[in-house]
């Protein structure tokens, strides 16, 4: 990002002169800065349903030593007038978003913003995480979670006082993410799979072949009884009646 | 006729290497159902809410089906070598009601490993982890097994700690987004049960947090479960249909 001291050294010194001449409204400083969601690392958590996760405006404010530093998180960016105060009920989170379109919060000092960032560190802000201030109007800087999915705009503005001195542009809209019940979630209708079809097909077909085979065993085995035919042959099993002509009344009982 | 006699050696040496075989399948099978229905599988309590009773029948079945198969195959060796048309009848049908058990079981075992899709899982996790009143104790059974899961396997969600955040659920009813935008088990925890660097985990930073899903982790044991039940018992069906239609040939041959 561009560093904020860019300015020419020549108009070092026709700025407090022009400060002077010109209502303090347009004597702010439009850094080139736009806040952005962090893009490195990767975060899973960079939006959520109530926070989004902000870099942190590093080497951004490096003239403005003495200023405290606020983000403004607004639902319409025509809503926050750079006068407006911060703890104020005008800003307060608190009233966002029914009473309040803007509020002010994350206020801190270059102190925390150190320039370079050092290499390795995470240097990021989480805006919706305090939740136990959430309700509280004695705290109206609190950084609550976010009511709703946006889009929200968000700048950085540095007040020396209450004077505001310097603010960045605003950012593209930050949309949150919306949470859909489970009832949308369609458990049926992963229809079979091609093993279960298979398994099912072949096993049927094997299954009534063998019906088919039992049903022609047992046709065969009746059949079977009245004609006497068969493949193998067992041993002994040929039966030669034996006639007896000596003694004819002997005959019923050799038939026996 | 020798030759035939040849035959019919080599038939009958067929058939009793054929009912060996399916003995000692029976056995195998059988063991194997029994690891299944016993084993300390944690994943029960998942499996038993997903509203499908007959989770482990096909198990139970094939407990009893490996038994009866081992049975039969003696009584089937016996009557072979004996020749014995009414053995082999009996033979012949009661393994024919084997196998039509051993067929649903099968199927049973395929079409339930189909019905396990991670749409399934993710609803109910949805729906009963750390609900806050729970309706019976299977709901905290479902709690209990989930935190197991994910602390086990390092793993968060079923598709990825995102689900927590497309969908609302019975977790987000009593835990706020912004401090919560995922259950504390996924994060990375150390010995003594604390998450590591929460405001990592909450951000969401690589390292911190589980990143990846728990459906694999849940599949493996299921799949192993069907592919063991389901395709080992089709195969022993293939053969045992190759050795009835063999024994079907045999009995028909066999003189009366």
């Amino acid at each position: 990002h561009p560093h904020s001291c860019s300015q020419h050294p020549g108009t070092h010194t026709m700025l407090p002169l022009l400060l002077l001449l010109l209502p303090a409204a347009h004597g702010i400083a439009q850094l080139r800065y736009r806040p952005a969601l962090t893009k490195d690392p990767q975060l899973e958590g960079l939006t959520t349903a109530s926070t989004f996760v902000l870099d942190q405006p590093r080497c951004v404010f490096d003239d403005y030593g003495n200023a405290d530093i606020w983000l403004v998180v607004a639902l319409e960016q025509a809503a926050f007038n750079n006068t407006a105060a911060p703890g104020t009920p005008e800003t307060a989170f608190q009233g966002f978003p029914d009473r309040v379109r803007a509020y002010m919060t994350l206020n801190t000092t270059l102190v925390n913003y150190p320039c370079p960032k050092p290499d390795g560190d995470i240097t990021v802000l989480r805006v919706g995480s305090e939740t136990s201030c959430a309700q509280e109007p004695t705290r109206p800087t609190c950084n609550g979670p976010l009511p709703g999915p946006g889009p929200y705009w968000v700048k950085f503005l540095a007040l020396e006082g209450s004077v505001p001195v310097a603010e960045t542009a605003w950012s593209e809209p930050i949309i949150l993410r919306t949470a859909k019940s489970p009832n949308s979630i369609s458990t049926t209708g992963s229809g079979h799979s091609a093993g279960m079809i298979a398994i099912t097909t072949i096993l049927s077909i094997l299954f009534a072949i063998l019906l088919a085979g039992l049903v022609a065993m047992l046709i065969f085995w009746s059949s079977d009884s009245c004609s006497g035919s068969s493949t193998f042959s067992k041993p002994e099993s040929v039966t030669v009646r034996r006639y007896n002509t000596h003694h004819v009344y002997d005959q019923p009982a050799a038939r026996l | 006729m020798a030759k035939s006699d040849d035959c019919v050696h080599i038939l009958q040496g067929l058939l009793v290497f054929g009912n060996v075989v399916i003995g000692m399948c029976g056995i195998a099978l059988t063991a194997e159902c029994i690891y299944f229905v016993s084993s300390p599988n944690g994943l029960y309590p998942l499996l038993k809410v997903t509203e499908d009773s007959d989770i482990n029948a096909a198990a139970w079945i094939g407990i009893f089906v490996g038994l009866a198969l081992f049975a039969l195959s003696i009584l089937g060796i016996i009557g072979v070598i004996k020749a014995s048309r009414t053995l082999l009848l009996v033979y012949i049908i009661l393994m024919l009601i084997t196998f039509a058990f051993e067929m649903a079981s099968c199927i049973t075992a395929a079409s339930h490993q189909d019905s396990l899709t991670p749409q399934l899982f993710l609803k109910q996790m949805l729906e009963r982890y750390q609900k806050s009143e729970p309706a019976n104790n299977s709901d905290n059974e479902v709690t209990k097994t989930w935190d197991e899961l994910m602390l086990q396997n390092h793993c968060c969600g079923v598709l990825g700690p995102s689900d927590w955040q497309e969908y609302t659920s019975a977790f987000r009813l009593t835990h706020s987004d912004a401090d919560y935008p995922w259950p504390r088990m996924c994060c990375v925890l150390n010995a003594q049960g604390l998450p590591d660097n929460l405001d990592g985990c909450k951000l969401g930073v690589p390292g911190y947090y589980n990143s990846n899903g728990c459906y694999d982790a849940i599949s493996g044991p299921v799949n192993t479960h069907a592919w063991g039940v389901a395709w080992f018992g089709f195969a022993i069906l293939c053969w045992t249909f190759c050795v009835l239609l063999g024994t079907m040939f045999y009995w028909s041959g066999i003189e009366y």
